[in-house]
Parts: structure tokens; C-alpha cells; sequence
């Protein structure tokens, strides 16, 4: 049974994170930095939302990591899932959008960071693609 | 073919000594609800590939299969299952150039919806013809 205003469920594979979000999500966003490539074993599909949009209705596994100086990533101490990039800023809060429950009605915008992707796949979608991000 | 890879924080390290049998993308909902999207993988005979520094910590996704991880930064690693001699490695992971190519889509029937499959790889519904003959 959906709740008023959501736009979105998910969590992790073990069920130890889940969340709920209330209120408009970003278009996805693949990211190719070695960080999110090294961490994710690809490479990442985010969605965001705003931070006071986004409930955690599960988080006794919720484990934070912080591998760069602007921002923590969130995933699941249990079943490794990773689920949530924070930036210090608090502008936003990005979920990587495989966790999302499917449909998500969401599509996929951009490539970023496509200086750093691996050699072994190709990006053949037809979407932008920037080396680096777009007004960074 | 000699690779070297590592999670995210460097406390997991790995080194793989062999050929690869099957290098593939999964798109099963146990890889989107982990990764975070889906996974790319090769399959290697398990003796080929040496462990170092801290352990993964693994989860029993299924009856018979685990998922390994860095407990520290949450790096998706591996793949295996009880009585295999074999296991998967997220190519992610691999330090710098694999020299290795992405050859199918599996489990492309369980993809979430906000990306499509474009490269002209085939795509199967279960394993790749490559993987069927090891799991």
C-alpha cells in the first residue's frame, strides 16, 4: 500500500536499509570516477532528492564511509549494498538507483566522469557524456 | 593474463593469475540491490586468484551463493557459491586497463527501467552461454 506523497521506495538485498522518498527525484546520473567505480564493481546510477525528502524506514545495518573530503558514502554493513552518496554541502542526498524498487519511472541523463571509465564496456546510449561534471 | 584490483579504501587487495572463462554484465535484482545499478564481472577458475589484506566479509544472497564486500568502504568484489570451483570479480575493482571486453548481458529480463542495454552485446534472460557450462 503506497503512502501519500511518496515517489519512491527501496533498499539494499537484505532488507537492513530501506527507505522512503517524498518528493520530486533528479533524472539518474551514471558516474564513472574511480571511486564510484571501485565501490559499486562498474560503475554508479544515482538519482538524488533533497535530504528532508528522504526517510529511512530500515537502518540498523546503514554503514558510512567517507573516501573523499566532500562527501560519505552509505551502504549496507550486512549484504554490501550501496545505497546512498552525501555531500557535505547537504545540497542533496544521491541513492544509487538500482536499489530503487522497480518501476522507477525514472531515466537516465547523463554520463560524468567518463575520462576515468574502464576499457572493458562501452557507453552507447546516445547520452551526453562529460569528462569530467558539468559545473564542477 | 595477470590482473590486480582492490576495493575502495585499499584494506581488501586481490591478484588474479589465469584466464578469464566468461566476462559479462548482470542485471539480476540481488546485483542492482548490491551494486547499486548492475554488474560487470569475469569468471575465474578460484585457485586462480590470491587474496590479501583484510577479508571480505561476505552474505549469503542465496541457498548457495555469496557475495563478497569490503566491510570497511562497502566495495562490491566477488561472487561465488558453495561446491564452485569458481568465482566472479567485479571488473570495477580491477586496477587500471583489463584489456577485457564486456561480451553479454544476463538476467536482462530483472533490469530496472531508468537505462537501456545499447552496446550490441547479446543479451540472454538467464546466463550467458559462456557461464552455463559452470553454474
Amino acid at each position: 500500500m503506497s503512502r501519500a506523497g511518496t515517489t519512491a521506495t527501496g533498499g539494499c538485498l537484505c532488507r537492513g536499509v530501506r527507505y522512503r522518498v517524498t518528493g520530486p527525484l533528479r533524472e539518474v546520473v551514471f558516474c564513472h570516477c574511480t571511486q564510484c567505480r571501485r565501490s559499486s564493481g562498474h560503475y554508479a546510477a544515482a538519482t538524488a532528492c533533497a535530504p528532508g525528502d528522504l526517510t529511512l524506514e530500515a537502518e540498523a545495518t546503514l554503514t558510512w564511509h567517507r573516501a573523499s573530503d566532500i562527501a560519505a558514502r552509505g551502504f549496507c554493513g550486512t549484504c554490501g549494498g550501496n545505497l546512498f552518496w552525501k555531500p557535505d554541502h547537504g545540497g542533496h542526498v544521491a541513492i544509487f538507483a538500482g536499489t530503487l524498487d522497480a518501476p522507477t519511472g525514472l531515466r537516465a541523463a547523463r554520463h560524468i566522469h567518463v575520462a576515468s571509465k574502464g576499457d572493458y564496456y562501452r557507453i552507447a546510449d546516445g547520452l551526453p557524456r562529460f569528462d569530467l561534471e558539468p559545473g564542477a | 593474463m595477470i590482473l590486480t584490483g582492490g576495493c575502495l579504501c585499499g584494506a581488501v587487495r586481490w591478484r588474479m593469475e589465469g584466464a578469464p572463462s566468461a566476462v559479462v554484465a548482470c542485471h539480476c535484482e540481488d546485483c542492482r540491490r548490491t551494486t547499486g545499478h548492475h554488474v560487470a564481472c569475469m569468471t575465474v577458475d578460484a585457485a586462480a586468484l590470491t587474496l590479501d589484506g583484510a577479508a571480505p566479509r561476505w552474505f549469503a544472497s542465496s541457498e548457495t551463493g555469496r557475495r563478497g564486500f569490503c566491510g570497511t568502504c562497502g566495495s562490491n568484489l566477488f561472487w561465488t557459491a558453495t561446491d564452485w570451483d569458481r568465482i566472479e570479480i567485479w571488473l570495477g575493482s580491477v586496477d587500471g586497463p583489463t584489456g577485457l571486453t564486456l561480451s553479454g548481458h544476463e538476467f536482462v529480463g530483472s533490469k530496472s527501467d531508468y537505462y537501456d542495454i545499447a552496446d550490441g552485446a547479446p543479451c540472454f534472460d538467464r546466463l550467458a552461454p559462456e557461464d552455463r557450462g559452470f553454474r
